[in-house]
């Protein structure tokens, strides 16, 4: 176990290296630069202050030279400065990290005590009136856009009704905790939809797969009671590949979710980083993509170390 | 009920107890300003931030602003300094000395006194190339900066400069700032930030909250009075995404807001606010470019332009497209300035007239309905900037109404960035897109031939004389004599289409007082230190 761990993240440094460059190649191959943001208000910009600001950036510099300044910089744990805000790339995103956190956590959390009984229910009689149901709640949930949902229950539950609030984390000024709690309400239900419908669905066809497996058959046959099939066997076995999605979903919580977040005015990481893309901030982006990057990779052993949990006959060599 | 049922309705309960919308007071009584910002800022300093404008004035003032009637008033300055009261001297050398005189009796946020000091370091900050100041050009011919006493500083410029009223939009402090280079400046965190970010304003900066607003807090030692300002705390609260923030707005929670001009119609009836259209100093208009091998042969002959242009029906673009919100334009000066010619020729809707000249320009329909001349089609793209919908939506009217005299558009979309550096590289043949002029325009670096902002490629030595001179006199009539002329040129000339003057539609909570809108790249929140806000 120890040795798989090692080997899996040294593994690492050269999937991540790789990713870098990747990422570093496409965001210089994007049209523009960052002088657009000085130009995008349809002000009369002077020439020279353009050539002024693009070389303090560095961005006058062939492109290798940018990625061999910014590896080195990385490599001492250094993400570099912003560009549009001049401030340190690690404390802007430390700065937006928890909100992001704490609204995917919240979305996640829900999510995962709404989806897997949704889908464990709608698996003991395929076709009924509550997995019938529950299919068609699954597919409108994916099928919605997030930003039309969002905007929707704002128009409902704020506009309307007036028992939320709009967007924002708090109330300017009169925050408490459950004045917090209100302002996540909205953006944690619209975020979990999805997760929700893909989830359940996902988790309700295992266990119909596994329902007819030679080893619940013999279970069965063994006159163990369904409560116990499911509870020993179908339940555990299934939760194996809903765990690896959710595992990869879970690096959501710190690359954030572009949409709610700008829909209801949440300050986290998505915003963030659709504000460094609009203005070509090159070390900003950097910083987020390669930590949506890296939670994956995380994620992603993490997952593998799971299945050992859930799954005695897995060994890792 | 069982437990767990009950203990969440509790929650419920609890949670939704108090929701409501903003009345303007806090729960000790202080009057809070709530504003739905529709962008979120990059820094606080006032000459290097690309989007601060509103927020930066409510704390940093700067010798003058502009009023909701597009004129410059003085605000630490006294007076404007002109020839008429005696402020502005013509030396023999063809020099000028410019006297601003000064509000006496100014403190900084942090009780330090405000002084000409202050202005000539903001002068040597701004010329400087390292501070990226976007308008460095402008301040350029001052070439001298003289303090005779704290309330009084001399400029020195090396001629006439016609929109010298228009510079110093903000002072910065020297005693804070004096020490460092322009370099350290532009990156000095403390006062990009807010720690340290000072003004003579009437709020002081209090808290930003990185994503999500910025709170200004009452100066109690304002210079004009302790009357002033009449609100205890503005809240900036950033919701970009305009469905959001209108939403935020109808929920009674803010107390200002700007809105889309297609989003007004949705709050015309909504009880407790006003909707004021205001008339930006922004013009949308349709430029051609002769500056690649296509545009020059489809462009070129002054007669095609104006084929083109007498298709294109403003009316009906500002009337249905943008629902009347906003005014037909046929200068780029907008009706509200005191440069505005009245007297401009308008290209008169006319698609008969439009196909006689094309006809006699060479341009005839061929066998799939678009004209050619010499072999070459009378097709080309329009420019699209993503996400600019009211440019998008203008530009399919304008291909809809070009197809009907044979002539094809066809569009490429980019995104912001992108689109800006394919329009400064002048890699494009035709935009829909809108200039921000100042309340004292120059058009000199649109539409001379080595104007900054040129990226047409048309040039006409004509016209160049009369835009320099207008830049170079402080003379009123002369200035505006020169473009008169200018207007009528471009007019006549079918250089660029004029299509409306964008309105910024604000809504504004009937708790508001002494809200004066304004259209200048100063904004609306000139005069914050007399707003009001009632219970």
């Amino acid at each position: 176990m120890n040795g798989y761990l090692r080997r899996r993240l040294i593994q690492m440094v050269p999937l991540f290296f790789g990713v870098s460059i990747v990422i570093f190649g496409v965001i210089q191959a994007a049209p523009g630069g960052p002088e657009g943001s000085l130009l995008a208000a349809g002000k009369f910009v002077d020439p020279a202050v353009i050539e002024s600001y693009r070389r303090r950036l560095g961005v006058d510099q062939p492109v290798y030279i940018q990625y061999a300044n910014w590896l080195g910089a990385t490599v001492r744990g250094d993400l570099g400065t912003s560009f549009s805000t001049s401030r340190p790339v690690g404390a802007l995103i430390a700065e937006r990290l928890p909100a992001t956190l704490e609204l995917m956590g919240v979305a996640f959390v829900f999510a995962a005590l709404v989806a897997l009984p949704l889908g464990l229910v709608s698996s003991r009689k395929p076709g009924g009136l509550f997995d019938s149901i529950g299919t068609g709640t699954s597919f409108l949930g994916l099928a919605m856009p997030v930003f039309w949902f969002g905007l929707i229950l704002q128009l409902v539950f704020s506009v309307r009704l007036g028992w939320l609030p709009v967007a924002g984390t708090g109330t300017i000024g009169a925050s408490s905790f459950a004045d917090h709690l209100k302002h996540l309400i909205l953006p944690g239900f619209v975020l979990s939809t999805r997760y929700i419908a893909g989830w359940s669905r996902y988790f309700r066809s295992t266990l119909l797969g596994l329902a007819a497996a030679p080893f619940v058959r013999t279970a069965r046959a063994k006159g163990i009671t369904e409560a116990r099939i499911e509870r020993v066997h179908t339940v555990r076995n299934g939760l194996i590949p809903v765990i690896s999605i959710m595992a990869l979903n879970l690096a959501d919580l710190f690359s954030g979710a572009v949409i709610t977040e700008t829909v209801f005015a949440w300050p986290g990481i998505g915003r963030l980083f659709v504000q460094a893309m609009f203005a070509r901030d090159y070390p900003l982006l950097m910083g987020i993509l390669l930590m949506g990057a890296a939670t994956v990779i995380l994620f992603n052993l993490v997952a593998d170390l799971l299945y050992g949990l859930l799954d005695p006959r897995i060994r890792y060599e | 009920m069982n437990r767990p049922i009950a203990g969440l309705t509790v929650v419920a309960v609890a949670l939704l107890a108090g929701c409501g919308g903003a009345d303007g007071k806090a729960a000790d009584g202080k009057k809070i300003l709530r504003v739905a910002y529709e962008r979120e800022i990059d820094l606080l300093n006032p000459f290097t931030s690309q989007n601060l404008v509103d927020i930066s004035f409510s704390m940093i003032e700067g010798l003058v602003t502009t009023d909701g009637h597009n004129r410059f008033v003085p605000v630490l300055a006294k007076t404007i300094p002109t020839k008429e009261n005696g402020l502005v001297v013509a030396n023999p050398d063809g020099t000028l000395d410019m006297t601003w005189p000064l509000q006496p009796h100014v403190s900084w946020h942090d009780g330090r006194p405000f002084t000409s000091r202050d202005v000539c370091f903001t002068w040597k900050f701004v010329t400087n190339p390292a501070s990226e100041t976007y308008n460095r050009e402008q301040y350029l011919g001052i070439k001298d900066c003289r303090t005779p006493n704290d309330t009084t500083v001399v400029f020195r410029w090396d001629g006439e400069y016609a929109y010298y009223d228009g510079l110093f939009e903000a002072i910065l402090p020297e005693h804070l700032l004096g020490q460092m280079t322009a370099e350290q400046i532009v990156q000095f965190e403390p006062y990009n930030r807010g720690s340290k970010t000072i003004g003579t304003g009437p709020f002081k900066f209090s808290e930003w909250k990185a994503g999500e607003y910025i709170r200004v807090v009452r100066n109690d030692h304002y210079w004009r009075g302790k009357d002033y300002p009449k609100i205890d705390e503005i809240v900036w609260a950033f919701i970009p995404d305009a469905n959001t923030r209108m939403n935020a707005l109808k929920s009674g929670q803010y107390h200002f807001g700007r809105i889309l001009p297609i989003q007004v119609k949705d709050v015309a009836a909504l009880p407790g606010y006003q909707t004021y259209l205001i008339p930006s100093n922004s013009v949308m208009h349709l430029d051609l470019s002769v500056k690649t091998p296509n545009g020059k042969a489809l462009f070129a002959d002054p007669n095609v332009r104006r084929a083109l242009f007498q298709v294109i029906d403003k009316q009906a673009i500002a009337g249905q497209l943008m629902e009347g919100t906003v005014p037909v334009a046929n200068s780029p000066i907008n009706t509200t300035s005191r440069f505005y010619n009245p007297a401009v020729p308008v290209h008169p809707v006319n698609p008969d007239g439009a196909k006689h000249l094309l006809d006699q320009a060479g341009w005839t329909i061929g066998a799939d309905g678009v004209r050619t001349k010499d072999g070459t089609r009378f097709a080309f793209t329009i420019l699209n900037r993503a996400g600019a919908t009211d440019r998008i939506a203008v530009a399919q009217v304008i291909q809809a109404e070009l197809k009907a005299i044979g002539v094809e558009v066809k569009f490429e979309t980019l995104e912001s960035a992108a689109w800006t550096e394919r329009w400064r590289s002048s890699r494009w043949e035709a935009v829909v897109s809108a200039w921000f002029l100042p309340a004292d325009p120059s058009l000199t670096g649109l539409y001379a031939c080595d104007g900054a902002n040129n990226m047409t490629g048309f040039c006409d030595p004509a016209l160049d004389p009369l835009l320099k001179r207008s830049d170079r006199t402080l003379s009123f009539r002369d200035r505006k004599r020169d473009l008169d002329s200018v207007q009528v040129y471009l007019a006549q000339s079918a250089r660029t289409l004029p299509l409306y003057y964008n309105v910024i539609p604000e809504l504004v909570s009937t708790k508001v007082g002494n809200y004066r809108g304004s259209g200048t790249n100063f904004g609306s929140f000139w005069n914050l230190f007399d707003w009001t806000l009632a219970p």
